[in-house]
């Protein structure tokens, strides 16, 4: 599971919101969700599902304001149904939990779609009606049978401009080459992404990457070791690490990289170059207790231009409509991690794959990173 | 000054207590005393019970229930038997995460432990001012959130921080020195975050001892080191052992400080469990983890209580 970028938009949106003033509470609520270990506070205002009305369930914080706004109350308007945000983190545990109950309280959980595949194979997430849900307002190849693309982001490397400023990298064998660009790296913790990263700097082409050289990847990876000096694991600590200087050039989120781009006064800048596109998606738990065409119906609404503007305002996340792209100003198509000049430089997480392999590939880089 | 806390610090039983005793357990003190705890001692068990009786409900219903559920999908997922625990003896993950975990944890029990000290000696013994400045020292870092003094450390320690910006600054170093996102900064975060709770217990046990053994001692012609070390020392010993096992058994639980500090390449045993539950689901070994560190626990905690419990309850008078 790659939930922890989903918390993370939620921490930049309250990171906007309060300006830097951010309370003692709120900042524990955000360390909560940033961490993952249980968003406990939040599970106290579960909300549970009832007749005409969906529980749509994310990971929480001011983003469940976010979510209202751009979604739920036009959805209210259109169809008299009322979306309940929960944000407790519809973890692959969580949705499981809540399928195995037999009772699911949930409707529609904020999910990786290789995690929704999965759980679809296993028989607990409902197959996506693309009779309700218009397959054309989606990109080519992010609508998959048990999850919906709902926005995008990436993953990409982050460099010191201070350093690289005039001979900045051009892909990952610059970042897996110390020669040429001296200093510490730093790498995502939970494997995503930097499987494809290795093989790409290890000369393997982009549309061989797929089913991914997973001895070849993790050998690149072990050797290059010690030039790593953090595995982040979540957002705050991937800006953290460039700001600090501690690294020189990291891997990280687009969203992340795109509010260093902006904040950091020119220190840190970024490239789409090789980045990594990576879809986040809406699934519909089986035998929700909203009903399944409700559900779709709320997938379907969010395909809508205008609401996606308004997350990828607030939240940087590249909207899943093509159609959207346009309607992004010219200054700010370069933060949209699928805008047609952003998307061709990169290359897109086969979540297929990831959904049948993530779990043991896991395991074997925790293996290498923490020995 | 001294006869205050000389005055203070006697009951009328601590004058029967012999050395010994007292330097094993303090509890001697609090059994000895007369009156008062015998009578109607029957009663109040009852109403004792009676009081504490929902928190026992609660617990079972919020934490044994649950737990006792992981520990069935210990041996039930992803089918019935001990196959998780096996698999656990035999990954070397898991062996390095634990090997690794105890490591630190000890490690960090015995920094804590000896930087409490020092702190609860000043802070029990010391004058009038270097007490309230050092209760203040303990519970201002106290009461702030464990994330933000992670993240403090690693603006503190990290390439451009505080301390590489100095020392450079003084000459000493040409280059940065790498002092965050290893093992030696989740030990020093650790040791932070764990100090007042050793404090605590140590504070109880060194208001605890009878100043009077202490003058005793000065009388009979000891010097302030051997008193230190042959009095004061073996009279603190069982709050010394409170400490250390309340703080071995919370470093155990670790998270937050150790995936922030420890850049990824230290996972603790908490992570792993993450890891199992969430990353990778794999409830099986998830559960098996977490049963395993419960038991270890467990064991200390029994063993705190037979040790340690005359200190514990023997400073809370």
């Amino acid at each position: 599971m790659n939930e922890a970028f989903q918390k993370d938009c939620l921490e930049i949106l309250a990171g906007k919101v309060e300006r830097g003033e951010i309370s003692r509470r709120r900042f524990t609520q955000l360390a909560a969700m940033l961490l993952a270990g249980a968003p406990l506070a939040l599970r106290a205002g579960a909300a549970s599902a009832a007749d005409q009305q969906l529980v749509l369930v994310n990971w929480g914080g001011d983003a469940l304001k976010a979510y209202d706004q751009a979604y739920g109350q036009s959805f209210l308007k259109e169809t008299g149904i009322t979306v309940k945000e929960d944000g407790t983190g519809p973890t692959e545990g969580a949705i499981t939990a809540q399928f195995k109950s037999g009772k699911p309280t949930w409707d529609l959980v904020d999910a990786d779609p290789f995690s929704a595949i999965s759980l679809g194979k296993q028989g607990m997430i409902e197959p996506v009606d693309y009779k309700l849900v218009d397959k054309s307002k989606m990109r080519s190849g992010f609508g998959w049978d048990y999850a919906a693309s709902t926005y995008f982001f990436s993953y990409v490397i982050a460099y010191d401009a201070k350093k690289f400023g005039a001979n900045p990298p051009t892909g990952m064998a610059d970042f897996f080459d110390v020669k040429k660009f001296p200093g510490k790296r730093s790498m995502y913790k939970w494997g995503v992404g930097m499987w494809e990263a290795a093989l790409l700097a290890d000369g393997v082409a982009p549309d061989k990457l797929y089913p991914l050289d997973l001895k070849r990847a993790h050998d690149k990876i072990a050797a290059f070791k010690d030039n790593v000096v953090s595995y982040w694991g979540g957002g705050a600590a991937s800006q953290q690490v460039m700001l600090s200087g501690d690294a020189s050039m990291a891997i990280i989120w687009s969203t992340r990289a795109s509010l260093l781009d902006k904040d950091s006064a020119g220190q840190v800048k970024f490239i789409w170059d090789q980045g990594l596109i990576s879809p986040g998606a809406l699934a519909v738990i089986k035998n929700n207790p909203g009903g399944k065409d409700a559900a779709m119906k709320f997938i379907a609404s969010t395909s809508d231009p205008q609401k996606q503007l308004v997350m990828f305002d607030m939240l940087g996340q590249g909207p899943a409509n093509p159609a959207t792209d346009a309607l992004i100003p010219a200054d700010k198509k370069k933060y949209n991690p699928v805008d047609p000049a952003n998307m061709k430089a990169q290359i897109a997480l086969d979540m297929p794959w990831y959904a049948d392999n993530y779990g043991a590939a896991l395991d074997a880089f925790t293996k290498i990173i923490s020995a | 000054m001294t006869t205050q806390r000389l005055a203070a610090a006697t009951t009328p039983s601590s004058l029967t207590g012999e050395g010994s005793s007292q330097a094993a357990g303090l509890a001697s003190d609090g059994r000895a005393e007369p009156g008062g705890r015998m009578t109607g001692r029957g009663a109040s068990k009852w109403v004792g019970l009676c009081f504490i009786a929902p928190l026992i409900a609660f617990l079972a219903l919020v934490y044994v229930i649950p737990l006792a559920g992981v520990a069935e999908w210990s041996v039930t997922l992803p089918k019935p038997g001990v196959g998780q625990y096996e698999r656990l003896a035999s990954d070397p993950l898991v062996l390095s995460v634990f090997l690794r975990t105890f490591r630190i944890c000890a490690i960090v029990t015995a920094t804590s432990v000896a930087a409490a000290y020092a702190i609860a000696y000043v802070w029990v013994r010391g004058t009038r001012m270097q007490r309230r400045l050092t209760e203040l020292c303990i519970l201002i870092p106290f009461l702030i959130s464990i994330l933000t003094r992670a993240f403090g450390w690693l603006a503190l320690l990290s390439n451009r921080g505080l301390v590489n910006s100095w020392l450079q600054a003084s000459g000493l170093i040409d280059s940065p020195l790498q002092l965050t996102y290893n093992e030696f900064s989740v030990i020093l975060g650790m040791t932070h975050v764990l100090i007042p709770f050793a404090a605590f217990p140590l504070a109880s046990a060194m208001r605890a001892v009878d100043e009077r053994v202490l003058l005793a001692a000065r009388g009979l012609g000891a010097s302030r080191l051997r008193i230190f070390w042959s009095v004061f020392l073996p009279m603190t010993a069982s709050g010394v052992i409170g400490a250390a096992l309340i703080v071995f058994v919370f470093t155990l639980g670790f998270f937050v400080t150790p995936a922030i500090l420890g850049g990824g390449r230290s996972i603790m045993a908490a992570e792993l469990v993450y890891l199992r539950m969430f990353q990778s689901p794999d409830w099986g070994l998830g559960a098996a983890v977490s049963v395993t560190l419960v038991v270890i626990v467990g064991l200390l905690m029994a063993a705190l209580f037979r040790l340690a419990r005359p200190a514990l309850l023997g400073g809370a008078r």
